[in-house]
């Protein structure tokens, strides 16, 4: 009796032909191999040879479990020791946080993330409840007395108060009261106080930007703190600094109700500084508040007649006489009553020699160049809150003349500081950034020729030594800039008592066109002191910041045609008029 | 044949009717399971260090931020001019300030003195220019 099956019992098919309908040829082939196997016992039985059948079956069977604990021991091998280096348990980075440290382009810390602890406490195990309340309220006397006995008088464990600082919780730990536990919590910090307050903006208790460079840095903050990283921002603390403190100083000297501040690299778009007065205040007046700056904007008057050819600097106008629009008559603030150059209706600051260049070049020069200057647009930089400016509503004479001395559109700082760049760096408009080092692939565009730019920096300078500007004058620090004073809008009237100081100026205002160049803007909203004008209200406090930064900045002071490093005039220019407009 | 044959006689060889290759082949068995637990306590332990000394790296990490803030809280800049000020320093006036440059201007090198060559005095008496405790016991 064998114990084997009769072979004819079973339904075979022949080799090559497997049922079933699966035709995966890898398939087949497993088909036919196994086939054949069984196929070799029936001819070993049919050698007479029937235990070869048995000894096949358990060698075939041996095989296949050594091949598959062969694979399991080559895996394990495999995961003990070729598993990739921090593939196991550390998950991330060890010093990663939810959001980075902000720091400034030096490294310094601005914003940062410090465990807070949330105060528990449970009633239960208090032993005085009297007592506990009135020790807790020693140490920490913030925390809210109706808030703690509610929770003393309540029946289970509650938070009586969130974001306590590491000290305090010291301070309540201190007190070894029973029932009173800590849990962490992740809190942002900003060590520096109202210092930068509006470039970096706040978050929310859940790490989420809300304002500043907060928000719009806010996945990139968050991106650098999983890699344990630090988030550098243009700005220079010591720039910001100076900025503000000399911001306050000058709004004190005013008695202003605002001010603003900015501090830009003309040749990266760069803002080394930017400081809004008053800091308590939410608005940052550099992004978001609106201004019709006045006079500064002669400068983009001139150069866009500079630039179109309409005028050079030896183009006369008639500024002897009010320039009649219909019934709208323009005059100067300060009437010199006769026949100036462009150069000198500059330095005069000459509504009527503006106002006529503008209506010379047309609508659609003008509208060309002040979209080209980016006065049209909001200006472009990360901050979420740049807003766009209020631009005139038609372009016929009458606000051609307005715009070309700088009313009738109101813009925001951060737009003016941007358009001085672009003026004074060669005619390249750069976006500006918060980014240290600059935006990577930042779209620049022509906007004027570098010969006006040239041209304009020297007018610039001249302004500062024998115009309106030289209050701003920083010893050997060659700079250059132009004062703007206007009348704000109130009840529908441009009121003398409302006014805005404004001074931008750049500097050095010698050497190429490619040489470091840094500008600065000060705006001066509503100064109360008199007189009210930018010469008088901005200028010094511009003059002040280029002395102390310069240091900061690596600019020397040397000597220019006009002034000796030590700020000495060299005597064959002088001051056309000390005024101050 | 021959090969066969040896390993068959390896298999045959007992002990009180126990195959040696299975006496031995629990014994490597157990000799393995011995040093994986060895080696498994060791690595539980050494984790627990680790992870206690994570633990000290994250706390001291925190206290390392907390410091950090408190620093740049104590140099902000308008806290560190509040104090100058009030310790009645200010900006350097510009004429107070020089480059490096122009140090030789503002103080010359002055010309190298003659070099005079004295001749090395012998002291009289050791004991004048060194009194000795000796000395000073005497002048009692």
């Amino acid at each position: 009796m064998s114990v084997h099956d009769d072979p004819h019992a079973w339904n075979r098919p022949a080799p090559g032909r497997p049922g079933g309908g699966v035709s995966m040829p890898s398939w087949r082939w497993l088909t036919e191999i196994m086939w054949r196997i069984e196929h070799s016992f029936g001819r070993a039985r049919a050698d007479a040879r029937p235990e070869e059948d048995t000894r096949v079956r358990i060698f075939v069977i041996l095989c296949l479990f050594s091949a598959v604990f062969v694979c399991l021991a080559l895996g394990a091998v495999n995961a003990a020791l070729l598993a990739p280096r921090g593939g196991v348990g550390l998950i991330g980075h060890p010093n990663a946080v939810s959001r980075a440290d902000v720091v400034d382009r030096n490294g310094a810390l601005l914003a940062t993330n410090i465990v807070h602890y949330g105060l528990y406490i449970d009633p239960a195990e208090v032993w005085d409840r009297r007592a506990a309340a009135a020790q807790i309220r020693r140490v920490l006397p913030r925390v809210p007395a109706s808030r703690l006995n509610r929770v003393l008088s309540g029946d289970r464990r509650l938070i009586v108060m969130p974001g306590l600082t590491p000290g305090e919780k010291a301070a309540v730990h201190g007190l070894a009261l029973g029932g009173v536990s800590f849990e962490p919590e992740d809190r942002r910090v900003y060590p520096l106080g109202a210092s930068a307050t509006h470039v970096l903006g706040v978050t929310d208790t859940g790490g989420q930007g809300l304002t500043g460079a907060e928000l719009a840095f806010n996945r990139e903050i968050r991106d650098a703190g999983a890699r344990g990283e630090n988030f550098p921002l243009s700005i220079d603390l010591r720039v910001q600094g100076v900025l503000e403190n000399e911001l306050a100083r000058a709004v004190e000297e005013s008695q202003a109700k605002g001010a603003v501040g900015i501090i830009a690299d003309v040749q990266t778009g760069e803002i080394l500084g930017m400081a809004s007065w008053p800091t308590t205040d939410r608005l940052n007046r550099a992004t978001s508040a609106h201004y019709e700056m006045g006079s500064v904007f002669k400068t983009f008057t001139v150069a866009a007649g500079l630039d179109t050819g309409r005028a050079d600097m030896n183009t006369r106008f008639d500024a002897s006489e009010a320039f009649m629009i219909g019934n709208r008559r323009i005059t100067d603030f300060h009437a010199t009553n006769q026949v100036l150059t462009l150069e000198e209706v500059y330095l005069h600051s000459s509504n009527i020699g503006t106002s006529r260049l503008a209506v010379e070049m047309g609508p659609a020069t003008m509208r060309d160049y002040f979209t080209r200057f980016g006065l049209l647009d909001a200006a472009p930089i990360e901050l979420h809150e740049s807003a766009r400016p209020r631009r005139p509503g038609k372009w016929d004479d009458s606000t051609l003349a307005s715009l070309s001395f700088g009313y009738g559109i109101m813009i925001t700082p951060l737009q003016m500081s941007a358009a001085m760049g672009a003026l004074t760096n060669g005619g390249r408009f750069i976006p500006l950034t918060l980014r240290k080092g600059g935006l990577p692939n930042a779209e620049v565009r022509q906007v004027v020729s570098p010969g006006t730019s040239l041209t304009l920096l020297d007018l610039l300078r001249r302004n500062v030594v024998r115009g309106s500007g030289g209050r701003a004058d920083a010893p050997g620090l060659r700079v250059g800039g132009k004062t703007g004073s206007a009348n704000k809008l109130v009840n529908g009237r441009y009121d003398p008592t409302h006014a805005v100081g404004t001074f931008a100026a750049v500097f050095p205002a010698d050497g190429p066109l490619n040489a470091r160049r840094y500008s600065i803007l000060i705006l001066i909203d509503e100064p109360g002191s008199y007189p009210r004008t930018g010469g008088f209200v901005a200028a010094p406090a511009v003059g002040r910041i280029a002395d102390r930064i310069a240091p900061f900045l690596g600019i020397e002071r040397r000597a220019d045609q006009y002034r000796t490093a030590l700020g000495e005039k060299i005597p064959a220019f002088e001051d056309v008029e000390g005024d101050g407009r | 044949m021959s090969a066969t044959g040896a390993l068959k006689r390896i298999f045959d060889w007992k002990v009180r009717g126990v195959r040696w290759v299975e006496i031995i082949g629990l014994m490597l068995v157990a000799a393995m399971i011995f040093s994986v637990y060895l080696a498994k306590a060791a690595a539980a332990s050494e984790s627990a260090r680790i992870a206690s000394l994570e633990r000290q790296i994250t706390q001291n990490g925190q206290r390392v931020r907390l410091l950090r803030a408190e620093v740049a809280r104590l140099e902000q800049p308008g806290r560190l001019e509040a104090l100058s000020r009030g310790a009645g320093l200010g900006p350097i006036d510009v004429h107070r300030q020089a480059t490096e440059a122009s140090l030789p201007e503002l103080a010359p090198i002055p010309d190298p003195e003659p070099v005079v060559i004295v001749a090395p005095t012998i002291p009289s008496a050791p004991a004048d220019t060194n009194p000795s405790p000796d000395a000073g016991e005497v002048a009692q």
